[in-house]
């Protein structure tokens, strides 16, 4: 009889563990699906502004119009819906680029350099910009805390059992790393 | 921003006349309190004197009490001169203004100065910083103004909270614990948001435990914020009612220049992002910009620490950069 209470409570004991790592594993997983949204959203944001930017930048840039409906074009694109993942990464890191070069092709505009409307624009991208990379933190965070929690004694365990896999870390785009590739620079 | 050599040139042309005059003042004040303290000490001892040498003879009863009125009116006579005789009243306020004035307009005229005012206790509770509630607070020096496009404003600060204790028998004890003496400084943030991110000194260091108890943090609503910079790791601890928004905050660059700024002072620092507005408190155990009748003002060692001081609260604006007004709000 005492043998059969001790497995009991083995098993009671194995369940009640079991029960807690499963639900702190979907807590983690759960956290790093919200923080994944909240870069989404971010990246929305700033397709609002597209137009908005490019109606303002126009009326001044006279050689860059192939760049600005290029923009356009990818912006409604990222927006229409039915592309993969992976396209709207690809997608994203073209319009990063694309505004880049715009922004840099200002400094020959002196004109749309004092102009009221772009100094705003140009302030709520920053922003955007800012808050985008702030999204990305986050969600590098959370999937940190919840890879770990994927490879990490005990709760790797249960993570085998209940085919919880590690995701990815967002890494810092080709189009950034560019940005600050010093060699090129001064090559 | 002025650099000290500057400072050297103003002090020596502009304040050094004025603090010569000032400071007579202050050793006048040093002799003559000398002088009552000394002569009191004479009188006294004179008194015990007389009482050893004829004093026993008479009855003793009334003798006594007839000296104790006497040595109790040299002390009133003293206490009375030293309190108008060898005071000067205007001092301290002529200090405040010849000195911590001169220093706030010459980092920038554009800042006022205000000895008797200080940073409300609203603000210092809507910082977030320090949770438990306030039963006393006091401060003085309060300096506010712009700095470029900033509006900053900060003072010397003193908050408090009380415990009471009764003993066996009934008697009512209250103690004060101080929750804060140092700098408090507010200044208008360059960035629009929210919610609250607030910055507290990690004083649990690294390792698995001050993770853990680090992460724990009942008291507050806030959540533990974990943030990639080592360095700025091992000298706080964020906690942040929105991950995203405490992130947009704290950006890479300004983790950075409060971890520099952290580590060139030297204080606990703690910092907090509520509603637009940045708050930083620097812990000081020392009372600030106050005179020492036993310092020599015209020394410029001992100026430049008052200036050093008020310059470390003023230089937070250009060390966590926030005249760089690159987002939406101006």
């Amino acid at each position: 009889m005492e043998g059969n209470y001790l497995v009991l409570i083995l098993v009671g004991v194995i369940a009640l563990f079991g029960i807690i790592g499963y639900n702190r594993l979907v807590g983690l997983r759960n956290a790093a699906d919200k923080s994944f949204a909240s870069i989404d959203a971010m990246a929305k944001k700033r397709y609002d502004l597209i137009p908005n930017l490019v109606a303002t930048v126009s009326k001044y840039m006279e050689h860059e119009r192939g760049t600005l409906t290029e923009i356009t074009e990818m912006r409604a694109r990222a927006m229409s819906g039915n592309i993969s993942d992976n396209e709207k990464v690809d997608l994203e890191n073209k319009i990063n680029k694309a505004m880049g070069g715009i922004m840099v092709a200002v400094e020959n505009y002196p004109d749309l350099k004092a102009n009221q409307n772009f100094l705003q624009l140009q302030g709520s991208l920053n922003e955007i910009e800012e808050q985008l990379s702030a999204a990305r933190r986050a969600y590098n965070a959370a999937v940190t805390d919840y890879n770990n929690a994927c490879q990490m004694f005990p709760s790797n365990v249960f993570a085998m059992v209940f085919n919880f896999k590690t995701k990815p870390l967002f890494e810092i785009s080709e189009v950034e790393r560019q940005n600050v590739d010093v060699k090129k620079l001064f090559g | 921003m002025k650099t000290i050599d500057e400072f050297k040139t103003y002090f020596d042309a502009q304040m050094y006349p004025d603090l010569l005059v000032l400071d007579a003042r202050r050793k006048k004040v040093l002799t003559r309190s000398t002088w009552v303290v000394l002569i009191t000490l004479g009188l006294l001892a004179l008194l015990i004197a007389i009482y050893h040498t004829i004093g026993m003879s008479a009855a003793a009863e009334t003798s006594i009490t007839i000296y104790v009125i006497v040595a109790v009116l040299i002390l009133i006579v003293a206490g009375v001169s030293l309190g108008s005789w060898a005071r000067d009243k205007t001092f301290y306020s002529d200090f405040k203004a010849q000195v911590i004035e001169r220093i706030v307009n010459f980092i920038s005229p554009d800042l006022v100065y205000e000895p008797k005012n200080f940073v409300g206790s609203d603000s210092f509770e809507r910082s977030r910083i320090f949770l438990k509630s306030v039963d006393r607070y006091k401060g003085d020096d309060m300096v506010r103004g712009k700095i470029d496009k900033t509006q900053i404003w900060f003072s010397e600060v003193k908050a408090e909270y009380k415990t009471t204790t009764t003993d066996s028998k009934g008697n009512r004890k209250t103690s004060w614990h101080t929750i804060f003496k140092g700098m408090f400084f507010i200044a208008d943030f360059n960035k629009h948001f929210q919610t609250s991110t607030v910055v507290l000194p990690n004083r649990l260091g690294k390792g698995f435990l001050a993770d853990f108890f680090n992460k724990m943090n009942l008291a507050r609503k806030e959540k533990h914020v974990r943030l990639e910079d080592p360095d700025f790791n091992k000298h706080f601890v964020v906690y942040g009612e929105d991950q995203v928004e405490a992130r947009y905050v704290l950006s890479t660059s300004l983790m950075k220049r409060i971890t520099d700024f952290r580590e060139r002072h030297g204080n606990p620092l703690y910092v907090s992002f509520v509603n637009s507005f940045l708050y930083v408190a620097i812990n000081y155990k020392r009372d600030l910009f106050e005179p020492s009748y036993f310092k020599k003002l015209t020394n410029f060692l001992l100026v430049k620490g008052f200036y050093e001081d008020i310059y470390l609260a003023i230089s937070i604006v250009e060390e966590l950069n926030l005249n760089n007004r690159i987002w939406t709000k101006q």
